[in-house]
């Protein structure tokens, strides 16, 4: 059994990674098996920070072989070193699940000896914990870049979701603080396993399915000088192009001394704004160059939706009755499912501003951009509608700010689902 | 006025829906204790397998899911669910359509409302149920839900746990769901005491190591800890004892 000291070292270097969503496989057991995969993600426990537990998070090691500016893991750091082995990992799965401590296995690891050799143990861990241990509940594992493609399509076929993260949301960033990534190292295994997924998908396969999941990726926000423009652009090229089912951002958190990195950190509010155009990209149907210009930052004061529908007043206000979903979609305070709500509801009949109200729709923002059977209840000029919208999203920005005011800036308390 | 009482079962509740359908003014509910007015008339309802059945293809004969929604609605803590439930039905057979997105009915939202009460809180226990393994290997998991869920909850471990057996006992209703390795059942089941194996402890104590360790301290974020995982579920989850 691993011992707590080992645990704590493990889990404290892999904590900062964001992504901890169990969502999206319904893999099935087996018989004699023990797990399955439950669609929606299943949230098991909540840390003090906010963050869900749904994953047991730990890293196979954390003796580096690289030298990453921003890692708190990296080579020239003093830090406690401790590796643990496959079998121990097994264990400790089986004995969480079985108590219902978690819904499965985060694995990543720093590159120890070479990163063949990393991906080739991590490829045993879950070989061993699918095979022998016959678990079937979620497992995400990390890529780890410049290792061979062969044990990393076999390991796909084994777990639920893969991810290789970008790191920098730029090549150049990318050169100055992780050198020994490259682009090429991260990209075209992210590009094989798409392909893999794809011909998975069109030729119908049902065993061992690459990836059911899906892949993520992470960047880190704020270390390096690239705009808001381009880290969504690169975040919308990277859904288009790579599939991928989320992008996570993590704001830098100045955890390191360095000549080449930021002494301050991002701030959670800038990392909030990125999810919020994230989101809008994702399900309100929305282009990157609506949102931000290309060397531009998001509003800190209005939330993305609001800022476009500030700049766009000439297409306001529409009539809830009459209005098509993706008109709706755009009105800022009604998300996805209000406007769902909405689309069904006045299908029945014609809906005022109670009924609206009633249906636990927020009005708060949503009331100077529509009607409702023809009748306006917003302000009327600019200057009020601004200062109204300043107002209700106050007690939003003024919390985070406060929260995380100076020492140290944040890393999502928005985990996610999906 | 006609106070009609069920016994709180589904079956009791679809008779006296068939019973008082007609009436013009009347309550159902399953609350013997329920405050009277100086009219009122309490009438006992005993179940009755027609009625229950006739009412049940009439309204599944307007929207296929209803029968289905009423189940669920009737897990509920809601002291008021039975008369909730009744109104909805009384919109739906008015309507003649499926009622459930008719959302500028307010009889609907409410019924929608304590469904997903119920249904919320099926889905949070499935993360926050806790087992502890006992000295013959079998695992135990006491709780207080809100609502009457543990046959869902069993289900879904049965699924899950298909190699193990357990035991998720709900401590407020004194009701029991059981696994043996094959089948699952729900029974009554009184106080247990249970003989904890020598692993357990070991393992509590490093999943609060864990729990510890994965925290990020210097952001703390209690209301949106309290706000996933309410107060109320913390006694049973070692990590929060």
């Amino acid at each position: 059994m691993i011992d707590e000291q080992r645990l704590e070292i493990l889990t404290e270097s892999a904590k900062y990674d964001v992504t901890c969503s169990s969502s999206g496989s319904k893999r099935a057991n087996i018989k004699g098996g023990i797990g399955n995969g439950a669609a929606c993600g299943i949230c098991h426990s909540f840390t003090p920070d906010g963050r869900c537990i749904s994953l047991l998070k730990i890293l196979m090691s954390n003796e580096c072989i690289y030298d990453c500016e921003y890692c708190p893991n990296r080579r020239s750091a003093d830090v406690k070193r401790a590796r643990i082995t496959p079998d121990e990992i097994c264990e400790l799965v089986i004995n969480f699940y079985k108590r219902n401590y978690i819904e499965g296995l985060f694995l990543s690891s720093a590159v120890f000896e070479s990163p063949d050799k990393t991906m080739e143990m991590m490829y045993e861990t879950v070989l061993k914990l699918r095979k022998v241990y016959n678990f079937n509940g979620y497992i995400h594992l990390k890529g780890i870049p410049h290792s061979d493609y062969t044990a990393v399509i076999k390991a796909a076929r084994l777990v639920d979701r893969m991810s290789y993260n970008v790191e920098l949301p730029s090549e150049q960033s990318l050169r100055l603080l992780a050198p020994q990534k490259t682009k090429q190292s991260l990209l075209l295994p992210m590009k094989g396993l798409k392909d893999a997924i794809i011909y998975d998908k069109e030729n119908k396969v049902r065993k061992n399915r690459v990836l059911p999941a899906g892949q993520t990726t992470q960047m880190i926000i704020g270390a390096s000088p690239e705009s808001d423009g381009r880290i969504l652009k690169l975040t919308e090229a990277l859904y288009r192009n790579m599939n991928l089912k989320r992008v996570y951002y993590s704001s830098y958190i100045p955890v390191v001394q360095s000549s080449k990195l930021p002494a301050v950190g991002a701030g959670l509010l800038r990392e909030h704004r990125l999810y919020q155009a994230d989101w809008l990209i994702r399900f309100y149907g929305f282009d990157v160059s609506e949102i931000c210009g290309e060397d531009e930052n998001l509003s800190k004061e209005y939330d993305p939706k609001c800022a476009w529908a500030l700049r766009n007043m000439h297409l306001f206000p529409v009539e809830i009755n009459t209005a098509p979903l993706e008109t709706l979609l755009r009105v800022p305070g009604i998300g996805a499912k209000s406007a769902y709500r909405i689309t069904e509801a006045r299908r029945f009949a014609k809906l005022d501003f109670d009924n609206l109200a009633k249906m636990r729709i927020v009005l708060k923002r949503a009331k100077h951009f529509i009607t409702c059977k023809g009748k306006f209840y917003g302000s009327q000029n600019a200057a009020q509608i601004k200062t109204s919208l300043l107002l209700a999203g106050a007690s939003e920005v003024s919390e985070q700010l406060s929260m995380f005011s100076e020492t140290s800036t944040a890393l999502s308390v928005l985990t996610g689902e999906i | 006025m006609k106070i009609y009482l069920t016994d709180g079962t589904v079956t009791c509740f679809f008779t006296a829906v068939f019973d008082c359908f007609r009436e013009k003014e009347c309550v159902i509910t399953s609350n013997p204790n329920i405050q009277l007015t100086f009219d009122s008339e309490i009438i006992r309802i005993e179940s009755d397998g027609e009625k229950n059945l006739r009412v049940q293809r009439a309204i599944n004969g307007y929207d296929k899911e209803c029968a289905d929604d009423v189940v669920t609605l009737l897990r509920s803590c809601d002291p008021l669910k039975e008369q909730i439930a009744f109104e909805y039905i009384k919109k739906l057979i008015q309507v003649k359509a499926p009622v459930k997105n008719r959302l500028n009915i307010p009889e609907v939202i409410e019924f929608n409302d304590i469904i997903y009460k119920v249904i919320g809180e099926t889905h949070r226990l499935k993360g926050l149920l806790r087992f502890m393994e006992s000295r013959s290997g079998a695992l135990y998991a006491p709780y207080t839900p809100d609502n009457d869920i543990t046959d869902l909850l069993t289900a879904h471990f049965a699924e899950r746990l298909q190699s193990e057996k357990f035991v998720i006992h709900d401590l407020k209703r004194k009701i029991a769901g059981m696994y043996d390795g094959n089948e699952w059942f729900v029974g009554n089941a009184g106080e247990t005491e249970v003989y904890l194996s020598e692993y357990e402890r070991a393992f509590e104590n490093l999943w609060k190591k864990y729990y510890n360790a994965v925290n990020i301290k210097e952001r703390p974020h209690e209301k949106q800890m309290k706000g996933s995982m309410p107060v109320r579920y913390w006694k049973f989850l070692p990590e929060k004892k």
